[in-house]
């Protein structure tokens, strides 16, 4: 008998014992009518992660995969009897069995590789977060209608006001109580800055092949220059900075055939 | 009980005056009397004690006395009527005083009797220790009886059961006492939190009920339930579930009405010996909300007293879902498991039909039935006492549960696969004891007969609840 088994980072040794390759599954909401912004740039990243360990994958889309993933968070990998959840999680998985694209690096690099992981992490998603539902206008005119589009009336809206506190509390916690929407542009803006210092003219972060980073910063990117939302402040912002522009195009181009993403690749530049 | 003295005590009185006035009759006729041939009838009825109630409920209700035409229908008849004024649910207790009539207006029969009633206060509240389906629970609740005059109450009750369920329900009541028939409209709100270590997942529910109970006769044995409920399921899966209750994750709405008609004419709740009780529950959800299917359940019990000493006891149940239409969701919870020490006995708590990776995944379609012989305990210590609430019993049961496609054109012979194939079957026998009338406490030593290596088996199994089968 076999038993599913959530992995957490430090049980992540176990997978070696599974035969690979396994089937792999991604779990994410709908593309087209649900997922939002943050979402989008975290399942993203794990499908470029995937394409660029050249794993296949099928990505199953279900409106619960939020309450089906053991995180609560979006996408989650479900592997033979694995289920997987979080960026950081499925590329520890992975590695654990025997697929990582970081290993070639020197140990200075590999630090900087976290600290930059962990940059974007902080700083872009959660200031996709916070433009996604502490900001009233994209929150009253975009979030609520996608978020609450799949629930009946009145579940909707309950389930609307509940992810708000939920977000609401996480975001206040790391101290956005009392930041403007102004202040969150400028943490974007230091962001991108110190990325696209990092990548310089370079094809990808570290060396010449793609990494974990590029697949989380591929995802950020371009999320936030194909998504709508009220004000374009966040995509002008990231578009002021040509490497990152060119570097999401790149990665595009080499690991997602012309119309992989669905609408998302309709880039509107 | 005093106020059964008081009674007999007035009649013995008013028996005394009749004899004078009867006796050349009564005197060739040898003891016992008949109380049916002694003439009486009512001139008064008085209600001593109200103050918040209101006259008209109370007024409805003892309108049967005034029809008394001889003794024993007064005696009969106030009995009945004491009753009817307990179920109003305003009154603590109840005295009957039956006396001659005095005064100018008094017939020579007749006879004026009084009810001396003792209201509830404002507001109560109870601790209590709750013994649901396989769960201890504790009970905090606190009512405010008859608020308005007529027999309303609001009330609350927080429960917390051992296996960490708790429950919150506030209901509001409002009885219709106008004729003879009982009716009462209740809304009620509640929260839950169960867990379905089972199944592998946890039950997180927010409802609102709004329900319409009518007794269809006056002995209160047929009884009708209308109810709408709507409510917000939310499943969180365990750790370690299967990949078919992960699925199954997240809050869904349940939009529905169900009717519940009930015909109870046994002896007793919990060890009847004679009687026949059918129930039978449809429920129609999917009017709004993410959550449609037709789900309909029958139960029927049979008792029957073979010796003083040997009942009989053979009940049956079976139960059909079916999804309405494909953008309506079926969740796992509104499925039918099988199995457990007061279900299908000699089987674990969901422990028949259809899983995957040990969890109990549930079917659409079950039945069940068991045969029970009861006798009391051996020698009889306690009898007409504590020996009472124990029996022994000596069982048979079976059941099956699977998913049965109800496509149209599907062949009839593979709906009856379900009485023919895969049938769980289980032999028995324990000690049974009832607890405060509404409960029962089985410790069965069971031997499964006949089973799938899939089933999680029991042999000895000790059961509490409420339902059984």
């Amino acid at each position: 008998m076999q038993n599913s088994t959530l992995l957490e980072p430090w049980d992540a040794g176990l997978g070696a014992q599974e035969p690979w390759p396994q089937p792999i599954h991604l779990y994410q909401p709908y593309e087209v009518e649900q997922i939002l912004l943050p979402d989008n740039a975290n399942c993203l990243a794990v499908q470029a992660y995937l394409k660029m360990c050249n794993l296949d994958f099928t990505i199953e889309p279900r409106w619960n995969a939020e309450f089906m993933s053991p995180s609560g968070r979006v996408p989650f990998i479900k592997c033979g009897a694995f289920v997987v959840p979080d960026f950081d999680n499925i590329v520890s998985f992975l590695n654990s069995k025997g697929t990582n694209l970081s290993e070639s690096l020197s140990s200075e690099d590999k630090v900087n590789l976290r600290a930059f992981l962990s940059l974007v992490n902080n700083v872009l998603y959660n200031s996709e977060l916070y433009v996604t539902w502490y900001h009233m206008d994209t929150y009253k005119t975009i979030t609520k209608e996608r978020h609450g589009s799949v629930y009946p009336w009145p579940l909707n809206h309950m389930l609307n006001w509940q992810k708000r506190n939920q977000v609401t509390k996480r975001l206040n916690i790391l101290g956005y109580k009392n930041k403007k929407l102004d202040d969150v542009f400028e943490d974007v803006k230091k962001c991108c800055e110190s990325l696209s210092e990092r990548l310089e003219d370079k094809p990808y972060f570290f060396g010449n092949k793609p990494n974990e980073l590029d697949a989380l910063v591929f995802g950020h990117i371009f999320s936030i220059i194909t998504t709508p939302l009220t004000n374009n402040v966040l995509g002008s912002i990231v578009r002021s900075y040509p490497t990152l522009i060119r570097h999401c195009r790149d990665i595009e181009n080499s690991i997602f055939s012309p119309h992989a993403i669905g609408i998302n690749s309709i880039m509107n530049s | 009980m005093p106020d059964h003295k008081k009674t007999t005590k007035g009649g013995d009185e008013m028996f005394a005056d009749t004899k004078k006035s009867f006796s050349s009759k009564q005197h060739k006729q040898s003891a016992p009397l008949n109380l049916k041939n002694i003439k009486a009838r009512v001139d008064k009825i008085h209600i001593d004690g109200l103050s918040r109630t209101n006259q008209d409920i109370v007024k409805s209700q003892i309108n049967e006395l005034f029809k008394a035409q001889d003794f024993q229908d007064i005696i009969i008849n106030s009995h009945n009527v004491r009753g009817k004024l307990e179920s109003l649910g305003c009154f603590k207790n109840i005295g009957v005083y039956i006396d001659t009539s005095k005064g100018p207006n008094a017939t020579p029969d007749g006879v004026e009797v009084t009810f001396t009633v003792h209201e509830f206060k404002r507001l109560m509240g109870n601790i209590n220790t709750m013994v649901g389906n396989n769960e201890a629970s504790l009970l905090i609740g606190a009512k405010a009886p008859n608020l308005f005059g007529r027999g309303e109450r609001l009330q609350m009750d927080y429960s917390y059961g051992h296996k960490n369920s708790s429950n919150i329900n506030i209901s509001a009541v409002k009885p219709f006492f106008h004729d003879k028939l009982y009716k009462a409209l209740t809304t009620s709100v509640y929260t839950t939190t169960a867990d379905f270590p089972w199944s592998g997942y946890k039950e997180n529910d927010m409802g609102f009920l709004l329900e319409f109970a009518f007794n269809a006769n006056e002995t209160d044995s047929f009884k009708h339930q209308i109810q709408y409920e709507a409510v917000v399921r939310d499943l969180t899966a365990v750790r370690q579930a299967t990949f078919k209750v992960r699925e199954q994750c997240g809050p869904t709405l349940k939009s529905c009405i169900r009717h519940i008609c009930k015909v109870d004419k046994r002896d007793e709740h919990i060890f009847p010996s004679s009687g026949t009780l059918v129930q039978c529950t449809t429920e129609l959800a999917g009017l709004g909300g993410n959550i449609g299917f037709v789900k309909n359940e029958l139960a029927v019990q049979s008792n029957w007293s073979l010796h003083e000493s040997l009942s009989l006891q053979l009940s049956a149940q079976t139960g059909f879902l079916r999804g309405i239409n494909n953008d309506m969701k079926l969740s796992i919870s509104d499925n039918f498991f099988l199995g457990g020490p007061l279900n299908l006995r000699g089987f674990d708590i969901r422990g028949c039909g259809p899983r995957e990776e040990g969890y109990a995944l549930g079917g659409n379609t079950y039945w069940a039935a068991a045969l029970h012989a009861y006798t009391p305990l051996p020698f009889k210590p306690g009898k007409n006492s504590f020996g009472e609430l124990f029996r022994l019993h000596g069982f048979v049961n079976a059941g099956n549960i699977n998913n049965v496609s109800f496509k149209l054109g599907s062949n009839y012979e593979d709906h009856m696969k379900i009485f023919t194939e895969n049938i769980r079957c289980a032999a028995g026998c324990g000690i049974a004891m009832k607890l405060g009338n509404i409960a029962r406490v089985e410790l069965n030593f069971c031997l499964p007969l006949k089973f799938l290596r899939t089933d999680i088996q029991q042999q000895i199994q000790l059961g509490l609840g409420i339902q059984y089968l």
